[in-house]
């Protein structure tokens, strides 16, 4: 009696170890779902929203200029960060502000990227604290769930219509060139 | 018998799959046999020796100074490095050369740590590329697995029983009380 649930525990556990090994490296491997926070991004990510983050893209060492990255916070280990690839090795960035009346330039260092927010008013990225290590980006941001939660809203509440499918075929469009 | 063939195609590449995302978390989270090539490390580790780093320290943010740690090459993100702890954040490290007469010294910024070589004539570290983000490291080094080897090769067996004791057993439960 006791050696049939000794046996189906861990029975249970094995699996449980099995499936769980295989979902971590899927998400270390092909992609994650990622609840931005913070006002850093916006508008193009907005505080809570909830986005894709493909993995291939770093493994393979195709990050580019433009691209919406997660990485690691190298202030803090446990946290990360959403900000956008302002600059790749080598390039030239520039590190004062706007309103600055001598304009400084730096070039950044081999193996690392420039990260920038969209709301440069409220962003703490590469202005505060430099260039990153490459090593340190996590995954490239495709795509914004939230969007599609709100095209199913729409569908729902409405009738569809030839503007509606019109509206929902541009904002598709948007959100694949994102 | 073209069915047959398929399915046991995909059988065995669904284990495959299955073993080899369980081999990749064991590493992930337990630890990995590293190669360590290079100077930079020596006496301590020699070009060619084979330690073992061990992960749980990284996850549970318990790395301190003096370890010796595996972490990603700031400079080019598909290479590590093997350095030794010598500051964390907040602490004070002299960033100038010996032979200097003026010493500079820096504090190491948060959530960073300041690596340098065991040979430090030749070996680039924090003191060329800065202190780097903890986040980089990927394990702390925690016993030298050949110098076990060449022991039991190289003495009588109750010697070389002793030396392996010694040199692999003891240091592993000290790791793992050290890290409680």
């Amino acid at each position: 009696m006791f050696r049939r649930v000794l046996g189906k525990t861990l029975g249970f556990v094995g699996y449980t170890i099995q499936y769980g090994c295989i979902a971590h490296c899927a998400f270390e491997y092909i992609g994650e779902f990622v609840v931005c926070s913070g006002p850093s991004m916006e508008p193009t990510i907005i505080n809570h929203d909830v986005v894709f983050s493909e993995r291939m893209s770093r493994h393979l060492c195709k990050i580019q200029k433009g691209d919406i990255v997660i990485a690691k916070s190298p202030y803090d280990p446990n946290m990360n960060i959403c900000k956008r690839v302002i600059g790749l090795e080598g390039d030239k960035v520039c590190t004062s502000s706007p309103s600055d009346l001598f304009k400084t330039h730096t070039y950044v260092p081999k193996g690392h990227v420039w990260l920038e927010g969209d709301n440069l008013r409220n962003s703490t990225d590469s202005r505060s604290y430099g260039p990153i290590p490459y090593a340190l980006i996590r995954g490239r941001v495709c795509l914004k769930v939230t969007k599609y939660i709100d095209i199913y809203n729409i569908k729902k509440t409405a009738n569809v219509s030839f503007c509606n499918i019109r509206k929902l075929v541009m904002i598709r469009s948007h959100v694949y060139g994102f």
